[in-house]
């Protein structure tokens, strides 16, 4: 059995358990998927969508990523190369064994999502966070509505989960995929053009969205979507601070009186206007 | 009536509790007063609050959390033993009793359990000691805080100028005072009143006003002179923020966690480079507003207790209380 979100704050919550590293993807050129378990073949902790996790290798340091997926018996996480600790992750081969605590953070509303239909909007590595809640909708289809999704990244290599988005989503009932990259390159006969000017184009109809990205792609999209008419509390993002502890105690990630990583990481727009406008 | 004690006989009730306890005593120690394992040759402080708060009894300014040995592939992660010393704190002031209350809210509430923490306020029994004059810099008085009478003590302990009083106030504290009762007198007492305090602040409804001026221009002002140090987050009782960092010798490593301070740049210093808090500006705003009006927020209660620590330690003398005091004139 996975470890249970009420197991886990009986144990020191902030030592993590011994687990695996079972499989690599390479997503991008600086984005790979690592595949993890517990050494016994189970799944180290079970998360809802939007959830985190503490990944680290010990020696060097340790890191909170967003759980991209869930399977029967391991956990994913997409990380991209930006640190120290990610250009490490980055080396590691199969098999590797690493440290992970976990699972963190509220996660997205599920209940709320219920028969709805769902817009995501993801950017690049934002999308990661976004793909785990896209997993579960489609995992039980039959409890949502309309899924679409729209994604862009700087190129087609950058581009991650070419899988989902080219073999596995396209063949999901009811779920329309709008694939964006930045510039024009040979080899591609897809949309061309930035994520916030393609939902504009794209003209949805007001939905509950999803959306994660660079600020630069947030800032663009959210007028966008208040033009359509989304209401507020049906713009759902997830924020990202430095994070050490990961239970809201070691003081860094706050934005006003929140801890991004106890009470975020996913908020509605709603509840950030509410919040600083910075941190 | 109460137990009390000459006090210059104070040791031998230290000495007799020593037996059961790590008793720890302010006391002065290459210049710096702090809480001091207690022995005979300790050079006791109790004519005023030490220089570096309890804090660091409960939440060690850098704590080992757990082995690891890295090889290869391998890794294994190994728990350390718990410590199991009952300890006592001798001494405590009211205010550094408050600064427990907000820690215990920080480390104890809102769904997670620490257990660095909690292992060592579990088995650390309190007296605390009434003051007779304010420092220079005490301000507890406007911040809710009784400087005789402590909140969250096993033991009231009385100073009455040339004796000490004793008052149990929990069943554990009963306990402590039955240990050393054969060394005490009971007489009739009159706690001495307090002095005036020299600095005051009027926090009334200064957290509900903050909540207005996240964008204020006088945050700007106030940073001016700030270097950043971070000493005042290191001399507060309250301050809590921390690092986690790995000690790796070889193969071997060992998880640490220590102080760390919103004051440095690098504390929210993202790998992408994204810093949230990039000036001074930001980071003295959100340590103030933190204190007067996040934690009030989060915790309903003020993470200040006026202890004025950091008013005598800042090098460039940035004033809580005149700080407060902007915050309430500004339009």
């Amino acid at each position: 059995m996975a470890v249970t979100v009420e197991q886990v704050k009986e144990i020191n919550p902030l030592v993590p358990i011994k687990a695996k590293v079972i499989k690599i993807v390479q997503e991008t050129p600086d984005v790979k998927t690592f595949h993890i378990t517990t050494i016994d073949d189970k799944k180290p902790f079970d998360p809802l969508p939007g959830q985190l996790g503490m990944l680290s290798l010990p020696a060097i340091g340790e890191a909170m990523f967003s759980v991209t997926n869930k399977g029967e018996n391991h956990i994913e996480m997409a990380i991209k190369s930006v640190g120290q600790l990610t250009e490490a992750l980055h080396e590691i081969e199969e098999g590797q064994e690493v440290g992970i605590r976990g699972p963190y953070g509220n996660g997205f509303p599920l209940d709320y999502f219920k028969g709805k239909d769902i817009l995501f909007i993801g950017g690049g590595i934002g999308l990661a966070p976004v793909r785990s809640l896209i997993m579960e909708c489609v995992r039980n289809r039959e409890n949502y509505g309309k899924l679409s999704v729209v994604y862009g990244a700087r190129s087609k290599a950058d581009l991650c989960f070419k899988e989902d988005l080219f073999e596995n989503w396209p063949k999901v009932p009811n779920m329309d995929l709008y694939v964006t990259i930045d510039r024009e390159e040979e080899g591609w006969d897809g949309h061309v053009g930035f994520v916030p000017a393609y939902v504009e184009e794209l003209a949805f109809q007001p939905q509950v969205t999803v959306l994660c990205g660079p600020p630069v792609m947030i800032k663009f999209t959210l007028p966008a979507l208040q033009k359509m008419g989304f209401a507020d509390q049906d713009i759902i993002t997830t924020l990202e601070m430095r994070m050490k502890c990961g239970i809201g105690k070691c003081g860094r990630c706050n934005i006003g009186s929140c801890y991004v990583c106890l009470d975020g990481p996913v908020f509605t727009m709603e509840q950030l206007k509410e919040l600083p406008p910075e941190y | 009536m109460m137990k009390i004690i000459a006090k210059e006989r104070l040791p031998e009730v230290l000495q007799l509790l020593a037996k059961d306890y790590n008793v720890l005593v302010p006391a002065k120690f290459e210049g710096v007063s702090r809480f001091t394992p207690y022995s005979a040759d300790v050079e006791l402080a109790l004519e005023e609050n030490v220089l570096m708060p309890p804090k660091d009894i409960f939440f060690p300014q850098t704590e080992k959390m757990y082995k690891f040995k890295a090889k290869d592939k391998s890794l294994e992660i190994e728990e350390l033993p718990v410590e199991k010393e009952e300890q006592l704190i001798f001494g405590i002031r009211s205010c550094d009793l408050k600064s427990l209350e907000c820690l215990d809210q920080v480390f104890l509430t809102k769904g997670y359990v620490d257990h660095f923490y909690k292992d060592k306020r579990d088995r650390t029994a309190l007296i605390a000691l009434s003051c007779l004059q304010p420092q220079e810099a005490c301000f507890c008085g406007s911040m809710g805080v009784d400087p005789q009478n402590g909140v969250g003590a096993d033991i009231q302990a009385y100073d009455l100028k040339d004796k000490i009083g004793f008052k149990a106030i929990s069943a554990k504290g009963q306990e402590i005072l039955e240990k050393i009762s054969g060394l005490l007198a009971e007489e009739e007492v009159t706690i001495p009143t307090f002095g005036e305090f020299n600095l005051k602040a009027d926090i009334e409804g200064v957290p509900e006003k903050l909540q207005g001026m996240f964008d204020h221009p006088l945050w700007a002002d106030i940073c001016r002179k700030c270097l950043n140090c971070g000493a005042c987050t290191y001399v507060c009782p309250t301050c809590h923020c921390f690092d986690i960092d790995s000690e790796v010798r070889g193969e071997d490593g060992v998880k640490i966690r220590c102080w760390d301070t919103c004051m440095f740049g690098e504390y929210t210093q993202m790998a992408g480079g994204h810093n949230p808090r990039p000036t001074k500006k930001e980071r003295v705003r959100n340590r103030f507003m933190h204190k007067l009006r996040y934690f009030p927020e989060r915790y309903k209660m003020l993470l200040c207790t006026g202890c004025g620590r950091c008013v005598v330690k800042c090098p460039v003398n940035l004033d809580i209380t005149a700080i407060i005091k902007k915050i309430k004139e500004a339009e």
